[in-house]
């Protein structure tokens, strides 16, 4: 349950961050979205990325289910295909990712799953890692369409982000199918 | 009787035979040949999802998406295994039926054919 909330509270700060109006801790938000540039919303793709990678890094070693970290590999192998999509894309154009109060709530957020996620073992690993794939990937498709895509000026930027929602979407589909798959053992 | 007047009831039936098996020929389907079906990946799809094909022709699976898909028959009667970005994989259809298949690294990816 502690698990759950923080992987609840932890997909809510992104939001928060990301989208006006979120509720994050049964608080109504007001404030507005962030404004990003086109840099610092590289630098938001780029940072998404990594995360998932490293969070798959460590499941690949952890989980116990084969399913889980065949889903851990899809991760890593197409969180880095979109990278080196976004790396390419910025040399292209010439721009440098530029860090950002998103990318720096992503990364504490990422920090602090990764500590609860470290204590676990087994099944309760694969049930916590599945969980907050589920949350991170609604997170971040949510934060795709309402912000990043809307947010880049730059045609080819764009183009990118719209290549990159199917995979965020087909990775958080599969995600569901497979958290549900895994029942709800303690 | 003569020998041919022997052989007479027999060169009938065969005659029958023959004129049966040539009107029967004319009038069935003639064979098509073998035709080629692309199937694009793209977005996270198969495109078409579906499929009409004929035993003996040959889809190809072009993977147009920036990372590896699978075409994997649902009965695992078949595999293409990674399929790279740009490349492709084909398949001859061998049975009749719906085929139902999907991407195994990505499995909410599901398509069918249907082989005549």
């Amino acid at each position: 349950m502690t698990i759950r909330l923080i992987r609840n509270c932890t997909a809510l700060s992104l939001l928060a961050l990301l989208l006006p109006g979120t509720l994050a801790y049964g608080q109504t938000r007001t404030a507005a979205a962030p404004s990003l540039n086109d840099p610092q919303i590289a630098h938001v793709a780029v940072t998404a990325n990594a995360i998932d990678i490293e969070l798959a890094q460590l499941a690949l070693s952890r989980a116990s289910s084969s399913e889980v970290r065949a889903f851990a590999q899809t991760m890593v192998t197409d969180h880095t295909a979109v990278n080196e999509q976004a790396a390419a894309l910025a040399r292209r154009l010439g721009v440098t990712p530029e860090d950002n109060d998103v990318s720096r709530s992503l990364r504490d957020g990422a920090a602090e799953a990764r500590r609860n996620l470290e204590g676990l073992r087994g099944a309760p690993f694969d049930r916590a890692y599945m969980d907050r794939e589920v949350a991170y990937h609604q997170a971040v498709l949510d934060a795709l369409d309402q912000v990043l895509i809307p947010g880049a000026s730059n045609s080819e930027l764009r183009a990118l982000l719209e290549q990159v929602r199917p995979a965020v979407a087909a990775h958080l589909d599969h995600a569901k199918q497979l958290r549900a798959k895994l029942g709800e053992g303690r | 009787m003569s020998r041919i007047g022997k052989l007479w009831p027999a060169l009938a039936v065969v005659a029958v035979v023959s004129a049966a098996w040539l009107w029967w020929s004319a009038g069935a389907a003639p064979e098509r040949a073998p035709r080629r079906h692309v199937v694009e990946i793209r977005g996270f799809q198969f495109v078409p999802p579906a499929l009409e094909v004929a035993v003996g022709d040959t889809i190809v699976w072009v993977n147009r998406d920036f990372v590896p898909h699978t075409a994997t028959a649902a009965n695992g009667g078949w595999d293409s295994s990674e399929i790279a970005r740009d490349g492709t994989w084909s398949y001859v259809v061998r049975e009749r039926g719906r085929h139902e298949y999907f991407c195994a690294l990505h499995p909410t990816m599901a398509a069918s054919f249907t082989a005549e």
